[in-house]
């Protein structure tokens, strides 16, 4: 091996070496004012200095229509992702949105194709069915490199963050305390990563389960 | 009704059926067959003045209804819905129609969803009748409330329903405003005034009759729309509560050729339904009003009556099984237009209990009971005390069916 290949071979396992010592996770666990752990929360992480992390690439995601419900009820995407709204269900659905982060219509026919919505802008999108009123699903379109959301459980991973400071967004439909007071800064140490625990100060608001009653009419 | 109506209903309806595409027509049905035990007077549906469907003469196996409810897409937001019932008793017309509209709903684009509904169709009062074809989820038989608003009442004619969506606001649930006008009820009340309360899942059907002789109830008399107006709150899902003011805006003193008076019915509906969690639900429901026509009134004051009724509701769903308990309380109070006979006081009082049983997507068993107080004077004249006890036993099985193309 000439001499230059051996430099340029110790300076890759340098970097890599570096590269792997500067990753670390981050763990985050959301608790009710109880100490028991909230699911379905959306986590948003975004290093806190400028272009010090490779934004997520837009990819995609699904939305189903299962039991009169939206399944996930709550789904965090990057901007840009091409969302697909499958029917599992026997019966017709008519999805639509008058958020101003996304506005749509999508009939949702049995044997018809439907065609994926991309969601291109960052902000909240609230979902409803034209035909069933009582089902209401949430689309977090982030622009955060890093996201997720919570098992039931209340905790998150995020693994392999570069070492840095990060700013923490939380967010759910059923979370009452006030948004400004859920953001958080946190260390990602190099080696041991860090733990965020998030207590929420207030109730959550009612989270009512899904009664699919695929016989109810509106009567 | 009249004849023109009649055909255009028959025409949409073969247009129903005939029209198929893609996930376009939908179909939901039943079939629900009864084992009955009654121990009761003769039922005003046989030619009495007895308070429930079925009595001592009529049980055993018996047909409790079938029905077919189609709905076919129009556009995206035009749907044709037709409910298409047979409950094998005396109605004149073997088959015959509940409800028969056109629904029309846009997209929302902002927090407001406005809705229309032109046809006839059943009214939003009834916290009980939930179910396709407007059955009741928690028992066989509705109260006694709800079992009058089934039979004298429908809307033909239009309804439009402002709804603000709360989701968007962050708030899980929505207020609704309903204002409806339609025509040819001018016969409500008529019923009420000559019977009283009654409980029994036999709604009337758009050309049909009820009871020996059959009364039907969808005439136009006066030439006067009437109106009513509602709320409608629901709250995370969990709370719903109803208010609706009816008045049909009849003429006591207006006739038709077939010389039926026409009543002037109102009333004020209060309604409430908790679900607090999964496995039960809470329903009460009130009304109140009065009614008022000139019919056989000569030589004496016009007919004039008051009525009220409540109930209350509680029901434990666990997996496939359902239990319901229900109190009823009504009344009817005549104040004027005596004739010669007993007034159509009623007062009466009910226990219902029912137990369902789900049996995969198709097969249902119901079992309920209900045992029923009341005083109706007017049954003196038919020989019977006027203080009755009435119970029934049902039995029933259901298979159901939904089919789409």
């Amino acid at each position: 091996m000439s001499r230059t290949a051996k430099t340029a071979c110790c300076t890759l396992l340098l970097l890599v070496g570096s590269i792997c010592a500067r990753a670390a996770d981050l763990s985050v666990m959301v608790l009710n004012r109880d100490g028991s752990g909230v699911g379905e929360v959306v986590v948003t992480t975004m290093p806190a200095a400028a272009g010090t992390a490779t934004p997520a690439a837009p990819k995609r995601a699904i939305m189903d229509q299962r039991n009169l419900a939206f399944t996930p009820r709550v789904l965090v995407v990057a901007e840009g992702t091409s969302v697909e709204f499958p029917n599992s269900d026997s019966v017709s659905h008519q999805v639509y949105s008058f958020s101003p982060a996304k506005r749509f219509q999508l009939p949702l026919y049995k044997g018809e194709t439907h065609p994926p919505v991309i969601f291109d802008r960052a902000g909240l999108v609230v979902l409803g069915c034209n035909i069933h009123d009582a089902m209401v699903g949430y689309i977090y379109v982030t622009d955060a490199p890093y996201f997720g959301t919570t098992d039931a459980a209340g905790g998150l991973q995020f693994k392999g963050l570069p070492a840095g400071d990060y700013q923490i967004t939380i967010w759910s439909p059923f979370i009452t305390d006030a948004a400004a007071s859920l953001k958080r800064t946190v260390h990602v140490d190099a080696g041991e990563g860090a733990a965020l625990r998030v207590q929420l100060g207030l109730p959550l608001r009612a989270r009512p389960e899904p009664q699919p009653r695929r016989r109810d009419w509106e009567y | 009704m009249p004849r023109v109506l009649r055909l255009v209903f028959c025409g949409l309806a073969l247009w129903t059926v005939a029209s198929s595409a893609q996930d376009r027509l939908s179909v939901d049905g039943d079939l629900d067959l009864r084992w009955v035990h009654a121990s009761s007077e003769t039922s005003y549906l046989n030619g009495g003045l007895g308070d429930l469907r079925f009595d001592s003469d009529h049980e055993g196996l018996r047909l409790g209804r079938a029905f077919l409810a189609p709905t076919l897409r129009i556009t995206d937001i035009v749907t044709l819905h037709a409910v298409v019932d047979d409950y094998g008793d005396h109605d004149r017309n073997p088959v015959d129609m509940s409800e028969f509209y056109l629904d029309v709903r846009p997209f929302p684009t902002n927090a407001v969803r406005w809705r229309m509904r032109v046809g006839a169709f059943f009214m939003p009062v009834s916290l009980e009748n939930r179910g396709i074809g407007w059955t009741d989820v928690y028992s066989i038989t509705p109260s006694a409330l709800n079992t009058w608003l089934g039979e004298e009442f429908r809307t033909i004619g239009a309804e439009v329903e402002a709804r603000w969506l709360g989701a968007s606001s962050g708030y899980l649930g929505d207020v609704a405003l309903i204002a409806g006008a339609y025509g040819w009820n001018d016969q409500a009340g008529a019923l009420l005034a000559e019977r009283g309360f009654a409980l029994t899942d036999r709604p009337s059907t758009l050309f049909g009759g009820l009871g020996v002789p059959p009364i039907d109830f969808y005439h136009e008399i006066d030439r006067k729309p009437g109106f009513y107006a509602g709320l409608s709150w629901r709250h995370h899902d969990r709370l719903e509560l109803r208010a609706l003011r009816y008045d049909n805006r009849g003429d006591p003193d207006a006739t038709n050729t077939a010389d039926l008076y026409a009543w002037q019915t109102r009333f004020t509906s209060l309604g409430a339904r908790l679900e607090p969690q999964a496995h039960w639900t809470f329903i009460a429901q009130y009304l109140d009003g009065d009614t008022a026509s000139n019919q056989d009134s000569t030589g004496y004051d016009p007919f004039y009556m008051t009525f009220h009724a409540a109930f209350a509701l509680a029901s434990f769903e666990w997996a496939h099984e359902r239990f319901t308990a229900r109190y009823d309380d009504f009344h009817t109070h005549q104040l004027s237009g005596y004739y010669d006979g007993p007034p159509s006081n009623d007062d009466g009082h009910s226990w219902t209990f029912a137990w369902s049983h789900e049996c995969g997507d198709h097969w249902q068993f119901v079992a309920e009971w209900i045992r029923l107080n009341s005083s109706f004077p007017p049954r003196l004249e038919l020989g019977e005390p006027a203080a009755e006890v009435e119970s029934q036993l049902q039995v029933a099985v259901r298979y159901r069916i939904h089919m789409g193309w």
